[in-house]
């Protein structure tokens, strides 16, 4: 926790967020309500806004808690307790909503309700309770002039989000050369396009006209001089444009490879909770076909925005210098497009988000369908998938139905302008040629000036839509990268190297989202100990294993690792320590070598052979074709779930952890398999650590404690023959396995 | 030491190469008739000429990993394709069926597993000759 410089009168805030409060029921007028009721030397330390009342309608309040008392403020309400009357303050779940009662002897005087997501808060509040009257007990008020600042986060919050286009260009900057290159090349072809129709105006004037009305001495050899002037523009404004989109696409490749390695780097970062919360649908298209979009907007769209607003601008020049009555007729149809594009704009937004959205779903489809298709098979549910393709297919075609609906109208309209410009220009033009000495050279140049300005204004028309739909890829991209991970893989930096593999639980409890799994367990695990798991399956075993993995993060309490919380300690330099065999084994697309040695890419072949000899699986690799070398995992040689299983073994033990974690390793195998696994497992278990979760109570002969969860708490510890004895839980779930076997 | 010769003249005793397709010239196990591993040899080289010839001679007879030299063509069929290619062995057809029968073994090694279940083997694909590369690249 930070100290903050200012002491005193900083406090303490749970935030609510009150969905439904009526205007007048706002926290600032509750928070000015209870500060008005403050007595001389009491101090705000900490407030709990709740959002409920006692008929679960919904219904502002709040909870203060100052140095002296503790406040219940309601607009209409005001009630308050001495710090000395309250004995306690208990949360108690109930489904989707909680209670806070206000005990005093023992029983329950007042009690507030509040929505389950809050209850973080909550406990945060009954905290600061806590530790107030610990200090009021103590008669020590000084010591608490200075208060803690922190507020409760949501776990994974997001930053900043900016406008996403703009956001790229600061991605690009690291290529900022050569981005600078390729804009000063689009200035240059830009301006040497121009020079064509600058030529064909004096073509006309001074060599076409005096030719037609035959006044003499007109040499018929500048027409060709002309025409190769001509040319030579050609060839300048071609080579010019070929350098740009050389250059452009350069940046642009580098600019989406560097967003998708980043994209992907990030969300190695991130914690198991965020992947639980994902599909792997969408997390695929995000990093495939958004940054694909992107990537076409740079390089094409962007360049092409960029020629476009440069020939407008140099058009509109050269218009206003030759003529600027006939020019201001010329763009008179410009407001109109503006207004235009600002409309298609605001329609097309939503549809390009809604269409990217739609790939998502498509891809979840199928990265949900393919994976499983063997149950889909088995349940002859194969219709059923085609129905939910269709359907998500449907929403594509849908969305991109609505957009070319608007678009069809957008294009004819900008032509149609287009059209109106220059029939302007002729009238104007031929008025003007007439009474004002225009020469037909200029009108004609005006005509081919107008014609590009226009054609442009159509072009950067279409700019709108990709630059549309490059900003809601964009914005889905840093919707990833902008997730802070909850748990920084450097939080800790105390590098602890090789680990004896002490471990403690020490009082902690678990919440997933607002539900409470583990709910205080308190247990020692010496170094080199093995601890069997067991308990009904839902009790909070993987969670405490994964708890131990340090993959989430406790909500109280603390897992001490050779006395040192874990969450002190560098992540990856812990995990290094550790070795995890799950029930479902996943194998890499790789060789079985490659697998083996995944843990430690650098081990040598004997190190391979060894881990898989201990693991019993050298026996069944040398059955098969290409022996280590065989291809596993996705499309490669299928093994079967014994066989993965002891692949995955040696996985574990080629890195010679010292905590082990066996997370019913031997379930799904049968019987003969699981001696062999057994086996193998047994020679992995000694010198470790262990913790091992069976639901085969047999598999756990050689722990030397039992520890029984239940509904996440310890319900008993003990070997095998205490537990018998004491008939409680786990002789009740040894009694049910033995029925089994026998039935 | 153990006697390579006489167990390798016991009948159905066979050679396995561990690492046939990224280290076949290392790793050698010996299996008997029932499959289990009697002995493994890391490196063949260490062994005297004897019994090195008696082991090679022993693993000639099973081993069978083509190296494709070059590849002369590589054309469309119904399921997949037919390569037409020389190899140490000689020149062959064969015909592969999905692009995943083609896979990387690192550091520019492949192995082409054609519908058959043979193995061919490009050691290093910078070795071959431009032509062939450019044949193979499209299909890996
Ligand atoms: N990611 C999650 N989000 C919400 N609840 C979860 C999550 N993972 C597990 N749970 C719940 O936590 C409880 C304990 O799960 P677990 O530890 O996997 O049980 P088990 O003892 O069978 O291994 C279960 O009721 C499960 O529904
Ligand atoms: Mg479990």
């Amino acid at each position: 926790m930070t100290r903050t410089a200012f002491t005193g009168l900083s406090t303490v805030v749970f935030h609510l967020t009150l969905p439904h409060a009526s205007p007048n029921e706002n926290p600032e007028t509750l928070l000015q309500n209870a500060e008005k009721r403050l007595v001389t030397g009491e101090r705000i330390i900490a407030r709990l806004f709740t959002d409920l009342d006692w008929n679960l309608h919904f219904h502002a309040g709040l909870i203060v808690l100052t140095n002296l008392r503790l406040l219940h403020v309601e607009l209409a309400q005001f009630q308050a307790w001495k710090l000395e009357e309250v004995q306690d303050l208990t949360l108690e779940e109930m489904g989707a909503t909680a209670a806070i009662h206000l005990m005093q002897a023992d029983s329950s005087v007042w009690h507030w309700r509040i929505t389950v997501g809050h209850v973080r808060e909550v406990e945060a509040f009954l905290a600061k309770l806590k530790e107030q009257r610990g200090t009021v007990t103590s008669e020590t008020e000084a010591a608490v002039d200075e208060e803690d600042v922190f507020s409760v986060e949501e776990p994974e919050t997001k930053t900043s989000t900016g406008q996403p286009l703009v956001r790229l260009f600061k991605f690009s900057s690291k290529w900022y050369k050569l981005m600078l290159l390729g804009f000063v090349l689009t200035v240059a072809s830009t301006a040497s396009g121009l020079i064509g129709p600058w030529l064909t105006m004096s073509l006309v004037d001074e060599v076409l006209i005096p030719l037609q009305t035959a006044t003499s001495d007109v040499l018929i050899g500048r027409v060709y001089h002309f025409v190769l002037m001509l040319a030579g523009a050609a060839v300048l404004t071609w080579l010019l444009q070929w350098a740009t989109t050389y250059v452009i696409s350069r940046v642009a490749e580098r600019v989406t490879s560097h967003m998708r390695r980043a994209t992907f780097e990030h969300l190695q970062k991130l914690s198991l909770t965020y992947f639980n919360k994902k599909r792997t649908g969408d997390l695929i298209s995000r990093i495939g076909s958004d940054t694909d979009n992107i990537s076409l907007f740079i390089s094409v769209n962007f360049i092409d925005f960029a020629c476009d607003v440069m020939t407008i601008l140099f058009t509109a020049v050269i218009l206003f210098s030759l003529n600027p009555m006939l020019a201001l007729a010329a763009i008179g149809p410009l407001p109109i497009v503006a207004w235009l594009v600002q409309w298609v704009r605001s329609h097309l937004r939503g549809g390009f988000a809604a269409a990217s959205r739609a790939w998502s779903a498509m891809n979840s489809v199928l990265s949900d369908t393919i994976p499983g298709v063997r149950v889909v098979k088995a349940f002859a549910q194969e219709q059923r998938e085609i129905d939910r393709f269709r359907e998500q297919d449907q929403q594509i075609f849908d969305t991109n139905d609505r957009v070319n609906r608007t678009w069809s109208f957008f294009e004819p309209t900008i032509s149609l302008l287009t059209d109106i410009g220059l029939l302007v220009i002729w009238g104007a033009g031929a008025w003007s040629v007439a009474y004002e000495h225009t020469t037909v050279g200029v009108l004609t140049g005006f005509v081919l000036y107008v014609g590009r300005f226009y054609g442009k204004l159509d072009s950067m028309s279409r700019f709108v839509a990709s630059a549309q739909r490059a900003a809601s890829s964009a914005h889905r991209i840093f919707d990833i990268l902008d997730v802070k991970p909850d748990m920084p893989i450097t939080s800790g930096m105390l590098k602890v190297g090789r680990l004896s593999g002490a471990i403690e639980f020490r009082g902690i409890k678990f919440r997933h989202g607002s539900r409470q799994i583990i709910r205080g367990i308190d247990l020692k695990i010496a170094p080199g100990e093995m601890i069997g798991l067991v308990g009904p399956s839902g009790a909070g075993k993987t969670t405490l294993v994964n708890l131990a993995c340090r993959f989430f993060d406790v909500s109280e309490g603390a897992v001490l690792v050779d006395g040192h919380d874990l969450r002190e300690i560098d992540v990856v330099d812990y995990r290094r320590n550790l070795g995890l065999v799950l029930q479902e084994p996943y194998l890499f697309f790789g060789t079985i070598a490659e697998n083996i040695a995944y843990g430690k890419p650098d081990a040598t072949r004997t190190e391979i052979i060894a881990a898989a000899k201990a693991a019993r699986a050298h026996d069944f690799i040398l059955k098969l074709t290409d022996a280590y070398d065989s291809m596993v995992g996705e499309r490669g040689q299928q093994l079967s779930g014994g066989e993965r299983q002891r692949i995955s073994i040696a996985r574990a033990l080629l890195v010679n952890p010292a905590i082990l974690i066996l997370d019913e390793a031997t379930s799904s195998v049968d019987t003969e398999t699981e001696r062999e696994i057994q086996a193998a497992l047994d020679h992995l278990v000694k010198g470790r650590t262990t913790i091992a979760i069976a639901h085969r109570l047999g598999t756990l002969c050689k722990a030397n404690r039992l520890v029984v969860v239940d509904n996440g708490v310890i319900s008993e510890i003990g070997t095998h023959e205490d537990l018998m004895n004491r008939s409680g839980t786990y002789a009740r779930l040894h009694q049910a396995m033995v029925e089994v076997n026998q039935a | 030491m153990i006697d390579l010769i006489s167990i390798l003249q016991q009948p159905d005793v066979r050679p396995i190469r561990l690492f046939p397709l990224t280290d076949p010239e290392r790793w050698v196990a010996i299996l008997d008739s029932k499959g289990q591993e009697v002995a493994c040899i890391e490196d063949p080289a260490t062994l005297d000429a004897t019994q090195r010839a008696a082991l090679d001679a022993a693993l000639a007879k099973r081993h069978f990993v083509p190296v494709i030299r070059r590849i002369l063509m590589i054309t469309r069929a119904p399921d997949g394709h037919d390569w037409l290619v020389e190899t140490d062995r000689g020149t062959t057809t064969f015909r592969i069926e999905t692009d995943e029968s083609i896979q990387s073994l690192g550091s520019g090694r492949i192995v082409i597993i054609d519908k058959l279940g043979t193995r061919y083997l490009v050691p290093k694909i910078t070795d071959l000759d431009r032509d062939s590369r450019r044949k193979l690249e499209r299909y890996y």
